[in-house]
């Protein structure tokens, strides 16, 4: 998925679905760290907007929203452009950022696809999800 | 004055940085490579510059200045990154980088260089120690300091 001109991999063994746009209820309001809600029976499952360093943003070019399967409910992400690879088409080496990892669940990547000098985060679900849920409504 | 006596070789590599030089084994770096594009790592700590692409893996670059409070340096043409083996007990692919300003230099340690008083080191955990070569403080980072940063 591309945030802000850079590309990031999710991968496949995350649950997750991909809504379009039009299917999501865009907030209204400039406030705010959500930029739109799935209604899924009576819940509203949030999405956020993140720039290339994944902090909260707002604009108005994305495309699609990718929610990933989490407890107590699942949480989203916008993005300009979400492609699916083939997993034949990727490979991933394993990656570990240093340092303090900025979420309870760890760090936020766990490996990368590196083709040459070209280097695509692959990002850690788990902690992935964590930092979303940890961003809440906002002001 | 009694002259240090001259012991086993042990090579070395200085390791340029902004305003100090690192002395560190050569038999820990695996390679040097041209400084090139790095890759941002969100939420990383400030000394870490971002991940570079090397054979297939994404190795993390470190700045040592800002380790060591410094302002981070711009990457300058010349500049150069050395990558280093896993440390120890760490997993075979957990390489890392250092840049240094200019590629590093071999220098072979036998015993007789002088140590730089304590008064001459950095004021941070992350330098062990430091020799004085052709009159020129060199030091030695502490592997262990390193280690507890980067893997907490």
């Amino acid at each position: 998925m591309q945030l802000d001109g850079v590309s990031y991999l999710l991968p496949s063994v995350a649950g997750f679905t991909i809504e379009q746009r039009e299917n999501l209820v865009t907030n209204k309001s400039p406030d705010g760290n959500v930029v739109a809600w799935r209604s899924v029976r009576s819940t509203r499952l949030p999405a956020y907007c993140l720039d290339a360093n994944l902090r909260v943003t707002r604009h108005q070019q994305w495309h699609r929203a990718v929610f990933l399967d989490a407890k107590p409910q699942a949480v989203g992400l916008v993005a300009v452009e979400v492609q699916l690879l083939p997993r034949a088409e990727t490979v991933i080496s394993p990656f570990t950022p240093l340092g303090l990892p900025p979420t309870r669940a760890g760090h936020l990547f766990s490996g990368a696809w590196v083709t040459g000098n070209r280097v695509i985060l692959v990002f850690n679900p788990e902690a992935l999800t964590s930092y979303l849920q940890s961003l809440g409504e906002g002001a | 004055m009694k002259a240090r006596r001259a012991g086993p070789r042990l090579h070395a590599l200085e390791v340029p940085l902004e305003g100090m030089s690192l002395l560190i084994p050569s038999a820990s770096v695996a390679e040097v490579v041209n400084l090139s594009t790095l890759t941002a790592v969100p939420f990383s700590e400030p000394w870490l510059l971002g991940v570079i692409g090397w054979r297939t893996l994404a190795v993390p670059v470190v700045s040592f200045e800002a380790l060591l409070g410094a302002p981070t340096p711009g990457g300058r043409a010349g500049g150069k990154i050395l990558i280093f083996y896993p440390m120890s007990g760490r997993k075979d692919w957990e390489f890392y980088g250092v840049l240094a300003t200019a590629e590093p230099r071999p220098q072979a340690l036998d015993g007789s260089q002088p140590p730089v008083p304590e008064a001459g080191l950095p004021n941070s955990s992350y330098i062990a120690s430091g020799l004085k070569i052709d009159n020129r403080s060199m030091f030695i980072p502490d592997l262990v300091a390193l280690q507890k940063a980067f893997y907490p």
